[in-house]
């Protein structure tokens, strides 16, 4: 019991700590937001360190030759970490959930990984700790209460988006971004393979646009429309190009084909600055005529 | 209930439940240790 609440009064010693550490993540995680994945990179680290004396008993248990001991200790950490990944890619699917415009509805991953962490607790307690079967299982419900608490549950409706047709067009904007993605990602693959320093950071730059345009269009799918032509023909052409000089300029590398390598890639950065302003642009002018709807109406209203 | 008390509470949860289980397993003597069964380390004598 003694130990029971030095342990308590320890943890909530280190609450401060946690707190302190926490927003000092997220000062970092802010810093790096703008150049980095948009979701927090230290989403649900507490959980990947908070069980970690089991790890320590696990080894411990295998240092005295426990058997027994490894076993309940090993499975108790599985657990735990199979639960802390769950709960970090549900975290992810999140963010990127609310970035989108349009989404399908994530699997639910932070409810599993509640789950699976509430699972390991009452295993840990009864197994390790040596709590009897009913206060595990206390222990479990109330560490999913706390998962529920501090990470919520998982979006359960879809971002739905219907053109101006009135058609529902989500799957085939979904199937439009993620054909993009995948083509942009074939990309940094031949990066890799590519050893010339200056085509490679010609190459970093065409990408960097590339995703702008892609996070331009997540956040307002009506740009699809507009952006057609870039992702059926200036983007897939951009990743043909590449790995074909990826796989060719290792074993024939001529300063001619380096040379229109170069002026190709050269084109493809223009016509994707073009393809960004465009985008641009009629953002401004779809603003432009919101803001003439709305003085004419204040106007017939006679407020101005 | 603000976002910040949900989440403030949560986390103490988290502390008192998977915190202390976890160093509870850590600090508990293993019962395997004390009283070492006969299937594991053989017949004796």
């Amino acid at each position: 019991m003694t130990r029971f609440l030095w342990l308590t009064g320890a943890a909530l010693l280190a609450i401060p700590l946690v707190l302190l550490l926490r927003r000092r993540l997220a000062i970092v995680a802010e810093r790096y937001k703008h150049i980095s994945r948009p979701s927090n990179p230290f989403g649900g680290l507490l959980m990947f360190l908070l069980p970690l004396p089991v790890l320590l008993a696990a080894i411990g248990s295998l240092l005295y030759g426990d058997l027994a001991g490894l076993f309940n200790h090993s499975v108790g950490y599985s657990l735990f970490l199979g639960g802390a990944l769950l709960l970090r890619r549900g975290l992810r699917s999140e963010a990127d959930y609310s970035r989108r415009q349009v989404a399908k509805m994530p699997w639910p991953f932070k409810t599993l990984g509640g789950g699976l962490i509430a699972l390991a607790t009452a295993a840990v307690a009864w197994t390790s700790a040596g709590h009897s079967p009913l206060m595990s299982v206390v222990y479990g419900l109330l560490a999913f209460l706390g998962c529920y608490l501090t990470y919520g549950l998982d979006p359960r409706i879809a971002k739905r988006f219907t053109d101006r047709d009135g058609i529902d067009s989500t799957d085939r904007v979904l199937e439009a971004l993620a054909q993009a993605e995948s083509s942009i990602a074939a990309i940094e693959q031949s990066i890799r393979n590519i050893h010339n320093a200056e085509i490679n950071s010609r190459l970093r730059r065409i990408v960097g646009q590339a995703r702008q345009i892609l996070t331009m269009l997540e956040e307002d799918p009506r740009d699809l429309r507009r952006a057609r032509k870039f992702l059926n023909v200036y983007l897939d052409g951009a990743k043909q190009v590449t790995e074909g000089y990826a796989k060719t300029h290792g074993r024939l590398n001529t300063p001619e084909l380096e040379n229109n390598f170069r002026q190709v890639l050269a084109t493809i950065e223009e016509v994707f600055g073009e393809q960004r302003q465009k985008l641009l642009e009629a953002d401004l002018t779809d603003l432009d005529v919101q803001i003439e709807v709305l003085t004419t109406q204040l106007k017939r209203e006679g407020v101005v | 209930m603000s976002d910040f008390v949900r989440k403030f509470i949560g986390v103490l949860l988290i502390l008192a439940t998977v915190g202390v289980v976890s160093c509870q397993a850590l600090a508990a003597p293993e019962p395997a240790a004390l009283a070492t069964p006969s299937v594991l380390s053989g017949p004796r004598g």
